[in-house]
């Protein structure tokens, strides 16, 4: 079975421990974890991952910066924003900036998955 | 899922696309209005008047129609006849997915139920004692959302011991977990955990056995405050705050504990382990 191939991008290690662990043993490759906005566009253009999940809160270039930087290299890019932070305000911002979906952090292994398994319907 | 909004629910558990919750979002500015904004409209107040309503009904815990009363701008015939007119266009998120063709309007109430269900079990969990303290619903918020977040993640009893307003002492050779909230208004949240619930709540995170005081156990508490303000801003975006985290960091001095600031300290025990949330206003 192909596995959807999947890079994480957050500041904290920590989720990005979280969400491979996650994943291991789904029908999900975590293929690169990158811990802020820059060097994701640029693992982003060398890989070409079929689902980005992305912070928003990051030191440095900030979620939504990186959402833009990514939709200019793949404007088919299929990016999920993954926040702690989930106002109003927040999940318009980047969904109209051309976010696919918005998870609110915190969430359940379960929860996860069957959020992951959404995605892939309309991926 | 901590706190979050009807329409984040709904999307993340796959019920409505992205583009239908930018659509019901986009109707909701359309027609929601606040009171001051539609007395605005109305010509009932200009934009410094609002401004100066606005602005003390984000530091004092009045409501928003007693302020309006209150400063003078306002006659109670006017406001009622705003309240009307608010009343009457106000679409809640169920309405507008509904007058977009989303969602059934059976298919709302479904949700909805599940939805309410899940807020009045997080709700239970919270204790009642903020009234006394100074911004209670902010400082409510906070605790609240760190008492709810370290249980979880720590898989320990949780509970608020004491709320003290204005009590700024921190003990030593702790290290310090900080989050800055800033947009209307600025504020910290800090944690300040003893190092044997520290490595609790990091393992809790991550779920491996980590090294006390390790750059991944620091990291995956700066995470747990991140959740915290993060879902702090989120339920405060309900009282009228527009506010967004910082990125968390720690600290082995006082951080933003200076003294110049008020703070509440929320004594909790985690387990028999005593713990404080900070609330720096």
């Amino acid at each position: 079975m192909t596995k959807w191939r999947v890079m994480t991008v957050d500041d904290s290690a920590a989720i990005l421990t979280i969400i491979a662990a996650y994943l291991e043993d789904s029908e999900f490759e975590v293929v690169a974890s990158e811990r802020d906005g820059r060097s994701a566009v640029e693992r982003f253009a060398e890989i070409k991952p079929d689902i980005v999940l992305l912070d928003l809160i990051m030191p440095g270039q900030s979620g939504v910066e990186t959402l833009s930087r990514l939709l200019a290299i793949d404007p088919d890019a299929f990016v999920v924003i993954v926040s702690s932070l989930g106002t109003e305000e927040a999940v318009h911002e980047c969904l109209t900036t051309g976010a696919k979906s918005f998870l609110q952090k915190p969430f359940t292994k379960d929860d996860f998955i069957d959020f992951m398994r959404d995605l892939t319907q309309v991926a | 899922m901590g706190a979050t909004f009807f329409g984040q629910y709904l999307l993340s558990k796959g019920v409505i696309s992205r583009d239908a919750l930018i659509d019901a979002i986009n109707l909701q500015r359309k027609k929601n209005l606040s009171l001051t904004a539609l007395a605005v409209r109305l010509g009932y107040l200009d934009s410094q008047q609002e401004e100066e309503i606005l602005f003390r009904y984000r530091t004092t815990d009045s409501k928003l129609e007693d302020l309006c009363l209150a400063s003078g701008h306002l006659t109670r015939d006017q406001l009622d006849d705003l309240t009307r007119i608010q009343t009457s266009d106000w679409r809640r998120i169920g309405a507008a997915l509904v007058e977009g063709g989303h969602l059934s309007r059976d298919e709302v109430e479904e949700h909805l139920s599940v939805f309410r269900e899940m807020q009045r079990r997080a709700d239970e969990q919270i204790e009642a004692n903020f009234s006394a303290c100074r911004e209670p619903e902010t400082v409510k918020t906070v605790v609240t959302l760190a008492m709810i977040h370290l249980g979880r993640i720590s898989d320990l009893p949780v509970k608020l011991r004491s709320l003290n307003d204005g009590d700024c002492d921190l003990a030593t050779g702790r290290r310090r977990f900080v989050q800055r909230l800033v947009g209307d208004r600025e504020l910290h949240v800090v944690l300040d955990l003893p190092q044997e619930i520290e490595l609790v709540v990091a393992e809790g995170l991550v779920d491996i056995p980590l090294e006390s005081g390790s750059e991944t156990a620091i990291d995956a508490v700066c995470e747990v405050v991140n959740i915290i303000g993060g879902n702090a801003c989120t339920q405060l975006e309900s009282c009228g705050f527009k506010l967004r985290p910082e990125p968390p960091y720690s600290t082995v001095d006082n951080g933003p504990v200076d003294g110049t600031k008020a703070c509440v300290r929320a004594e909790i025990l985690a387990g028999d382990t005593e713990a404080d949330v900070l609330v720096i206003l």
